[in-house]
């Protein structure tokens, strides 16, 4: 039934020459690699990951899954990523444990139902499942939920997602990790990128601490570091801001929240984890920057926070609290892009807080993408040229500012 | 259970019984108890069940290092009952049981733990896929120890404070002790943190000495009555470090009782230094059945009979690698415990006065031997041990097993404070290499064993932090060094971990259930360092918080030569150190949100107040969600709004100007006195991001107003876009000093003019005019505006008059029928006006251009670099970017679309900003964003409401302004 205890994924001696190298043993980059290798029969990828894979903000986030997003030009790919949970289960072979709860999403205020409603009706246009709930109705299905003007946002309403959940993060990488070794894909951990090589327009190698990789084809996913990079190895300024997003977990407990509840006005989220612990978290630190601290200010926030919506958690403790990083982008939707400044170079990043749910079919599209050479579809909205030309996604309707001026 | 008496080192007090109730029982326990040492005079052994296999556990340690004794309290579950003083009357019962803990229905798993491997969960219940569904609800029930009920509400009083220091120190035992005194000495401020109720530390119950005759537990008190004597600490008790940060940021929480003025309360503490003397625990000693209640540490057992007079047991064996289990062993025996057999792991290296004092009670010392494994199920039965090569055992019977493998420093604090630690194989612990500037560490956390060492190691961190926190004491550090010098240093300490030959069940982490089998598991599958071992098997990350595997982990997977450090390697903490409940936390909860001046007196008048930002504010003054009088009375009388929460600004100086033209997109030097100028602020991207009035009240001195969402960040606004410019200018915000009342409707002027001397006709105060005025001696900013689409005038006054003037005008506007209006008349009214909210009708992404308003961009303002310039260069005529248009309805007696509301067709194409019935129009109408090819007059608007099931409803675009498209009405 269980098998023998055999290495998930063997450390390979590192080769001189890839047909692909992918920097970032992160979610992207390992869903990337995996399906180079099942889709594309591109067999010969190293993927280069500095610590160890699931090291970045993979190991890090709190695997919130969702398809409910604002614009129609996200909508489909979150879709699609939460259709692959059950399908990459079994092809890996490995228990993603795709926790099929629904997410509910609190409104405080007339104007968040407002824009709630775009994001109901907008699902429902693309046939996503996503409902308006009243207040009771909130209240029917998180019983834990206070709905009396006590708290200082009474709740006036919620959205109610049911194909959403929570998926183990550290099982998506292990399990991408598995599969993509078992197709011949090779995982350098404990190495590190430090330069990218251009010869004629076109990529040709990574440099890395242990050597040079000639390679055609270089992806840089290398989450909340691949602006950093792009800059250092190529010149690239990316429109990306780094800051700091902690979480934490309370106890364990017998199960009491159901569903996932998020609110944006307390700017806070709590799920119950299958271990059953209270996993809650949200806010970004209001300041660029790349440490991985936390800070006594937030988890006395978050307290105060989810308390005021569901106020039987004061009788639980907080067990700890960490650290992960997200790449902000100045719409909330990612970059990926591909062929500049050099040919051959792929760039996917600018995930934020929200790249855990899309990562697989991401990486999916990417592979495609670096096989053929071609952006697929799906991907031609999210190219970096948005910026230059002003025209912001949408993703976000509130005006956010995540650079040092906000 | 009889308690030993008359020991020096009792805390409780014999008489003053405490009953409470335990399951179905009745128990009385003693002023002094905590729940557990309660629960334990009366017998209890099995505490709990563990999460996974549903083993039996008992009381292990006394500080908390694991699940083991966690207990529901009064309804809150997981409540460290061993840290928990016993308080009358309160309700324990177990978690985590089918049945008693004695007789767990489901302490059957327990055989079948070779069927759930380390990580089983990854590799077990997606096959079939319809299984796992089933399996998540099972998993969900199996995990989690205690219950709580969703209605649940947490009693007691909680509380925060703030307190502020020069030296903060973390710790209370002598070393802690002395590094305060040595700081109060040089007159600095200190605060003490202490988690036990009193001082003293690993020292304050042993009755040991140091050859001088003076039991340790008499100079314990002794130094801690010294520093109680000190005015100038300040010493929390009850009360355990939870979060160190950078810049002597400390946080704790405090117990307090009936007599204090909380039950619990947060404490955040700014230091300039702080001291780390958190000393020792013990370190778990694996073995067969190492959690069996029975086995348990030596400390625990020894302060269970010096601290709460209780026997842990009549019979005990020892196994231990540390000089303060010996000495355990001693103590106990002499208060009354047999002893049959002591191990020590080490071959040598024994204090000679403790093995002298063994040897003197007839106490077998096993030198290098070891327990390999606790027999019997609920209470251990015996003690198998072995020689540490492995060859010898021998059997014993015991109903105690006081084991440890030596002793593990409280390094939590300083990781927290990012201090690097470095594995030392003298000591075996992880000591810090670096310390961040302003922190010091001392005591046996360093490995240091005797009162001299320990606590002149204290005073050296105690003068050191000193010196950190700006005290001259270079002289006097000095001479503290030199001491510890002459002193012994720190004492060589096992590295053992876990006995030879014992089987399945030796557990690395109590709380998890983790096997050291499931470690060897996890390291043949890859996971070969401690932090991946820790995920994959979830060691260390149950409710002891890493206590019990924090420092065995990294030394066994260092020992077997498998993983790629060579090194062992720390684990991280995270904080908080101690397990802190969400209402310490959450504290007083304070609500911060803001009045307007008018508050009181608008709810008075009915007003419904709604949180709306930062503000609370009145949304309507009926029942009637459409405010239909409200708005009627607008357009046909008069009515009074409390805008008080716009932004306004004063900006001055020389440069004023020119800080205007780089964030205002028009030509700010037009403008004439007298007349206030619309204008509106973009972000880099050409977006709108505010607007509002400007009037120039002088020379270089401008008065202007933002909107409400924005007045926060304006100051920082024009800063961060003049900072390069080293322009002379000031800005002032008044938002809060002023409050404006907006008198709106054709009959404002006739009310005005009653309460004020000043000419307000429409020649001599016109549209768009700025006039300061008095109104009954009061001084007022009016500018006479038209946001809802009437005559109208904003009088801006200072805050502390806005009720004087609120009562002034709704009195003389009595005959013209004036009433209050709230936010959601002025949206209707502001929105047939068409005149926009941003936010609204705009977001991110939306351009000036986009919302109409182009035509306030100055283009020629070239040489001012006005932010967002290129992209409203580049936008202008940028195809297929979202325009806000009006529109009516197709079937103008149906209902206006709900706000939000999608417009497709084969996709979607943009969607309602805001639509309501006019009640002036008599037809629903409304703003919306759609993209550019469906932005020309007449163009077919498809709405798909939220539950329309495909059903559209269909719009058209429309112009707007709806009502009075020629401002006939503000120029009245
Ligand atoms: C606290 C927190 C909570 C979150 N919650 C959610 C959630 O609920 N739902 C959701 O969808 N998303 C969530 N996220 C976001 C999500 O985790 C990220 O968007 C996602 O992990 C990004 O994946 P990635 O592969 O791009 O980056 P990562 O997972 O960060 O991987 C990047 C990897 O690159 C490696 N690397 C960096 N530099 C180099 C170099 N020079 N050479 C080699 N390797 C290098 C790093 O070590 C790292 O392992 C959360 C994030 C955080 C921090």
């Amino acid at each position: 039934m269980l098998g023998r205890f055999k290495r998930l994924w063997d450390a390979k001696p590192m080769k001189t020459h890839y047909d692909a190298v992918i920097i970032g043993g992160g979610l992207h980059g390992l869903a990337t690699a995996y399906f180079l290798a099942r889709n594309h029969g591109l067999t010969d990828v190293a993927v280069i990951e500095k610590r160890y894979i699931g090291f970045g903000a993979a190991g890090r986030n709190t695997a919130i899954v969702r398809a409910n997003q604002r614009t129609q030009e996200n909508l489909p790919l979150y879709k699609e990523a939460l259709d692959l949970w059950p399908v990459l289960t079994r092809e890996l072979d490995f228990n993603l444990m795709f926790y099929n709860c629904g997410n509910l999403n609190l409104a405080h205020s007339e104007a968040a139902l407002k824009a709630m409603r775009l994001q109901v009706a907008s699902a429902q246009f693309q046939g996503i499942d996503s409902r308006l709930l009243d207040a009771k109705e909130c209240r029917e299905l998180v019983p834990a939920l206070d709905i009396s003007d006590r708290p200082r946002y009474p709740i006036f309403g919620g959205m109610f997602h049911p194909p959403g959940g929570i998926v183990r993060h550290d099982a998506v990488v292990w399990g991408l990790a598995r599969g993509a070794a078992k197709r011949g894909v090779h995982i350098h951990q404990g190495t590190s990128a430090t330069g990218i090589g251009v010869e004629g327009g076109k990529a040709a190698w990574v440099d890395t601490d242990r050597g040079r990789i000639r390679t055609p084809r270089v992806l840089n996913a290398a989450g909340a570091y691949s602006a950093g990079l792009a800059n250092r190895f190529l010149g690239q300024r990316l429109p990306i801001s780094v800051l700091t997003i902690q979480a934490m977990v309370t106890q364990p407990l017998k199960p009491l929240l159901h569903h996932v509840v998020s609110s944006g006005a307390y700017h806070c989220y709590a799920n119950q984890t299958l271990k059953g612990e209270i996993a809650t978290g949200a806010h970004m630190d209001p300041w660029p920057n790349y440490t991985t601290q936390t800070t006594a200010h937030y988890i006395k926030h978050q307290a105060e926070a989810v308390t005021e919506f569901l106020p039987c958690l004061k009788g639980l403790k907080f067990m700890r609290t960490w650290g992960g990083l997200a790449d902000m982008t100045p719409d909330m939707a990612p970059i990926m892009d591909g062929h500049s400044p050099a040919e051959g170079y792929y760039l996917d990043c600018g995930w934020g807080y929200f790249g855990f749910k899309s990562s697989t079919v991401t990486g999916k599209y990417m592979a495609q993408y670096m096989a053929t050479g071609e952006c697929p579809e799906i991907l031609k909205p999210f190219a970096l040229k948005r910026f230059e030309e002003h025209r912001l996604m949408g993703e976000t309707a509130a005006l956010v500012d995540y650079t040092a001026n906000n | 259970m009889n308690r030993l008496k008359h020991l020096p080192t009792l805390r409780i007090t014999p008489g003053a019984a405490r009953s409470f109730t335990y399951g179905k029982h009745t128990f009385e326990g003693l002023q002094g108890d905590t729940v557990a040492t309660a629960l334990f005079a009366n017998g209890v052994r099995v505490f709990g069940r563990s999460l996974k296999y549903h083993r039996p556990r008992g009381l292990y340690s006394l500080d908390g290092e694991c699940s083991n004794t966690l207990m529901e309290v009064d309804g809150v579950p997981n409540v460290r009952t061993e840290t928990t003083p016993l308080t009358a009357g309160i309700r324990v019962a177990a978690q985590n049981v089918m049945g008693r803990p004695e007789l767990d229905l489901l302490g059957v798993l327990d055989a079948f733990s070779w069927a759930m491997p380390a990580g089983f969960y990854y590799r077990m219940f997606h096959r079939p896929a319809r299984v796992w569904p089933l399996a998540i609800q099972q998993i969900r029930k199996a995990a989690g120890l205690g219950r709580l009920s969703p209605d649940f509400r947490m009693p007691g009083r909680f509380d925060e404070i703030y307190p502020a220091a020069d030296v903060c120190v973390l710790g209370g035992g002598p070393a802690g002790l002395s590094a305060a005194l040595a700081a109060a000495e040089r007159g600095l401020r200190v605060i003490l943190l202490e988690a036990r109720p009193w001082l003293g530390g690993a020292f304050e119950y042993r009755a040991a000495d140091d050859g001088d005759g003076v039991a340790l537990h008499r100079k314990a008190r002794d130094l801690a009555a010294a520093v109680a004597a000190r005015p100038e600490i300040r010493v929390f008790t009850q009360a355990p470090a939870i979060g160190v940060y950078s810049d002597g940021q400390v946080t704790a929480f405090q117990r307090g009782g009936p007599d204090q003025s909380f039950d619990e309360r947060y404490i955040e503490i700014r230091a300039a230094a702080v001291v780390v003397a958190t000393g020792c625990g013990e370190r778990p000693l694996l073995f067969e059945h190492n959690e069996r209640p029975g086995v348990m540490q030596p400390a625990c057992a020894q302060r269970l009979a010096r601290t709460w007079g209780l026997l842990a047991g009549t019979e005990a064996v020892f196994s231990v690698g540390h000089d303060l289990g010996l000495e355990a062993a001693v103590d106990l025996f002499d208060l009354g415990l047999k002893v049959a057999a002591v191990a020590d792991i080490r071959e040598d290296g024994q204090d000679p006065t403790l093995v002298k004092a063994l040897a003197q009670r007839n106490i077998p010392l096993l030198k290098g031997w070891v327990a390999r494994k606790a027999h019997g199920g609920n209470r251990v039965t015996g003690a198998t041990l072995t020689s540490v090569n492995g060859r010898f055992h021998r059997r014993l019977t015991c109903d105690l097993l006081a084991a440890a493998a030596g002793l593990t420093p409280a390094t939590g604090p300083l990781t927290l404070a990012q201090s690097q630690l470095a594995f030392d194989p003298h000591t075996g612990y992880f000591l810090p290499r670096t310390l961040p500037k302003g922190l010091q560490a001392a005591g046996r956390l360093l490995g240091l064993e005797s009162w001299a060492a320990v606590t002149a190691s204290g005073r050296r961190a105690g003068l050191q932090a000193a010196a950190d926190a700006g005290a001259d004491c270079q002289a006097a550090i000095r001479e503290s060094e030199a001491a510890l010098r002459d002193l012994p240093g720190a004492v060589r300490g096992s590295k053992f971990v876990i006995a030879p030959g014992c089987g399945r069940k030796a557990f690395i982490c109590f709380d998890e259930d983790t096997t050291v089998k499931n470690v060897d598991q996890a390291m043949a599958m890859g996971f070969d360092v401690p932090e991946l071992i820790k995920r994959f098997t979830s060691a260390g990350t149950g409710p002891g918080q890493g206590g019990i595997p924090g420092h065995n982990l990294p030394l066994y997977v260092a020992q077997t030569g498998l993983s790629p450090d060579a090194h062992p390697r720390p684990t991280t903490a995270r904080p908080p150190l101690v397990p802190t409940l969400l209402a310490t936390y959450a504290g007083a909860q304070h609500d911060m949100s803001k009045r307007t001046p008018l508050h009181d007196l608008q709810v008075a008048c009915g007003g419904r107040m709604e949180r709306v930002g930062v503000w609370t504010r009145a949304r309507r003054f009926t029942d009637d969600p459409r405010c239909r009088t409200e708005i009627l009375n607008v357009r046909t009388n008069v009515g009074l709004l409390d805008a008080s929460t716009l932004g306004k600004f004063l900006i001055f100086g020389p440069d004023a100007l020119k800080a205007l033209q780089r964030v205002y997109v028009s030509d700010m030097a037009r403008m004439t006195p007298g007349r206030a100028k619309y204008s509106a602020m973009c972000n880099d991207d050409g977006c709108i991001t505010d607007d509002g009035v400007v009037v120039q009240t002088a020379e270089n001195d401008y008065y202007f107003t933002t909107s409400t969402a924005r007045a926060g960040v304006t100051v920082e606004w024009f800063r961060y876009h003049t900072r390069y410019d080293g322009w002379c200018y000031h800005l002032v915000n008044l938002t809060d000093a002023y409050g404006v009342l907006n008198l709106a409707g054709p009959k404002a002027r006739e009310v005005l003019s009653r309460v004020t001397t000043a000419d307000v006709s429409n020649a001599a105060f016109p549209y768009m005019g700025y006039r300061e005025m008095a109104i009954h001696g009061v001084p007022v900013r009016a500018l006479r505006l038209g946001f809802v689409g009437e005559l109208s005038y904003e009088l801006h006054v200072p805050s502390s008059y806005m009720p004087a003037l609120w009562d002034l005008l709704m009195e003389a506007g009595r005959l013209e029928g004036i009433r209050p209006f709230g936010l959601e008349a002025q949206n209707a009214l502001r929105m047939e006006k068409g005149h926009l909210i941003i936010g609204s009708e705009s977001e991110q992404r939306t351009t000036l251009h986009d919302v109409g308003l182009g035509f306030l961009w100055q283009r020629e303002k070239a040489d001012q670099r006005l932010v967002g310039a290129a992209a409203l260069m580049q936008t202008e005529r940028q195809p297929g970017r979202l325009k806000l248009v009006g529109f009516k309805m197709a079937d103008p007696s149906g209902p206006p679309p709900r706000d939000g509301s999608p417009i497709v067709d084969a996709r979607i194409r943009g969607y309602v900003c805001t639509a309501r019935y006019s009640f002036t129009l008599k037809e629903p109408v409304g703003l919306a964003l759609v993209e550019d090819g469906l932005a020309q007059e007449g163009a077919r608007l498809a709405i798909y409401e939220d539950g329309c099931q495909g059903q559209l409803t269909h719009a058209v675009v429309t112009p707007y302004p709806f009502y009075d498209p020629e401002g006939r009405r503000l120029r009245q």
